[in-house]
């Protein structure tokens, strides 16, 4: 028996590494729910290099762009390329500013509909992987932020905070896989569940006699306990009955640009029911 | 010094995983880094060494990825240990087999994901998995291509840095 336990010693240490690994993987579904310290903890080391990234890319991004119109500048006369130049980099900083403005204006009016607390913040970083769907937001507990609270931007939801560290979350998109919104369809009032698709959504469990039409705008239910009620969630893009059965098949395009997400806002309430999105 | 290597490197490609390859490569087809580097465990780690690291790393990758913690830990665990089974049936002078290795890592990765969400969670994985694995499949291909272009020129360019599989890899894959 000894023998062959020593034998088989590294196929045995492999599997009891793989069983540990999974049973620590189960036992963290059951409770999903909170950060680890080990995951608080990683955040919080790796949130200024995030942030320091984001900064520098930013920058690199705008030194990139006058070094184009640097080369374009050299066929022109000079002085007229020099007043050209620093007038479009003044137009391209104002354009800048106004769109930023805009979109903040856009966000404080929003906020001002939603009549709750919100905590503005800004997404310092993405999902590292390419099957799911997060962000990072610069924001944490230090500034009241819990796990299961909603984010959203003027254009409609956005998705829940599912890790917390002291300056940093990680946002969970309404477009993950495992993402789930309790929805209607805002003309009709017709129920169903909004599940993520990678970049698009599908509205599920809404009844076959209902009538759906393309560009029906589908917005949150306000049951599912995260999200408040009548937030948008996106247009309708297709629908497909078969000949039978109870539910019909709507695929849904989200109402916020995933891909240009910048300034979120989070509503500082807690999930009401333990009914997850 | 190993050791270190191996932890400033996973370190750096996930901050590069999470920060600026999302911007700069598009369609959300960021090249799995950390893939590459447990694959390269596999190929020159021993259980002892390389099983703990690859398991670290998944659960550092976990911090940044998906909603479950600890998924990866056990998806890298197992992509590690299936190097290091098979790496024995092949030809280790073979310039292309880090190359087919990440090929075969990415795929399998691809399977168990979507057979741990089919058991453990939503079940909704497999329809984005399947659509983004050629993509994916390149994008490691081809970021595990130019990692041993920069490994080679490193070693060329510094003969006396001792990191761990450079040499290895020079003599492998320089010819």
């Amino acid at each position: 028996m000894f023998d062959l336990l020593q034998r088989y010693r590294r196929h045995i240490l492999a599997c009891g590494l793989i069983l540990a690994a999974l049973l620590f993987y189960s036992a963290n579904l059951r409770s999903s729910g909170a950060s680890t310290f080990f995951e608080r903890s990683v955040l919080a080391v790796t949130a200024p290099l995030l942030s320091g990234l984001d900064a520098i890319w930013s920058s690199a991004a705008d030194s990139w762009t006058h070094y184009l119109w640097l080369i374009d500048a050299a066929a022109e006369n000079d002085r007229l390329l020099e007043e050209t130049r620093n007038l479009k980099a003044d137009l391209v900083a104002v354009q800048e500013v106004s769109l930023a403005n805009e979109r903040l204006r856009r966000l404080l009016d929003f906020k001002e509909e939603l009549a709750m607390p919100t905590l503005p913040a800004q997404v310092i970083g993405e999902d590292a992987s390419s099957w799911f769907r997060t962000v990072v937001i610069n924001k944490g507990s230090e500034d009241g932020i819990a796990e299961g609270m909603p984010v959203v931007v003027a254009e409609g939801a956005v998705g829940r905070t599912i890790r917390v560290a002291a300056r940093q979350s990680r946002v969970l998109l309404i477009t993950d896989a495992s993402s789930a919104v309790a929805a209607l369809v805002q003309k009709n009032r017709t129920r169903g569940v909004c599940r993520g698709e990678g970049d698009s959504l599908t509205l599920d469990f809404a009844l076959r006699l209902k009538e759906i039409e393309v560009g029906d705008l589908i917005v949150s239910s306000g049951t599912g306990g995260v999200f408040p009620k009548g937030l948008a969630i996106g247009h309708v893009e297709a629908v497909s009955r078969g000949d039978f059965g109870l539910f019909q098949s709507v695929t849904v395009t989200p109402t916020v640009d995933f891909s240009r997400l910048e300034e979120v806002l989070v509503l500082l309430r807690l999930p009401q029911v333990d009914e997850a999105i | 010094m190993r050791l270190l290597f191996y932890a400033l490197f996973g370190l750096f490609g996930l901050i590069l995983q999470a920060t600026l390859l999302p911007r700069m490569v598009p369609f959300h087809f960021k090249p799995g880094l950390l893939l590459i580097l447990v694959v390269y465990l596999g190929l020159s780690e021993k259980a002892g060494t390389g099983a703990p690291l690859a398991y670290l790393f998944g659960l550092l990758f976990d911090v940044f990825t998906g909603a479950e913690p600890g998924r990866y830990g056990l998806l890298f665990l197992l992509v590690y240990f299936s190097v290091r089974a098979t790496v024995g049936f092949f030809d280790s002078e073979n310039p292309f087999l880090l190359l087919f290795l990440v090929a075969c890592g990415t795929l399998l990765e691809s399977s168990l994901l979507v057979f741990l969400d089919l058991i453990f969670a939503s079940g909704r994985l497999w329809p984005i998995v399947l659509r983004a694995l050629v993509p994916q499949l390149l994008a490691n291909v081809v970021a595990a291509t130019a990692l041993l272009l920069v490994v080679t020129w490193l070693q060329r360019r510094f003969p006396r840095l001792r990191v761990p599989g450079m040499q290895r890899l020079d003599e492998r894959y320089e010819s």
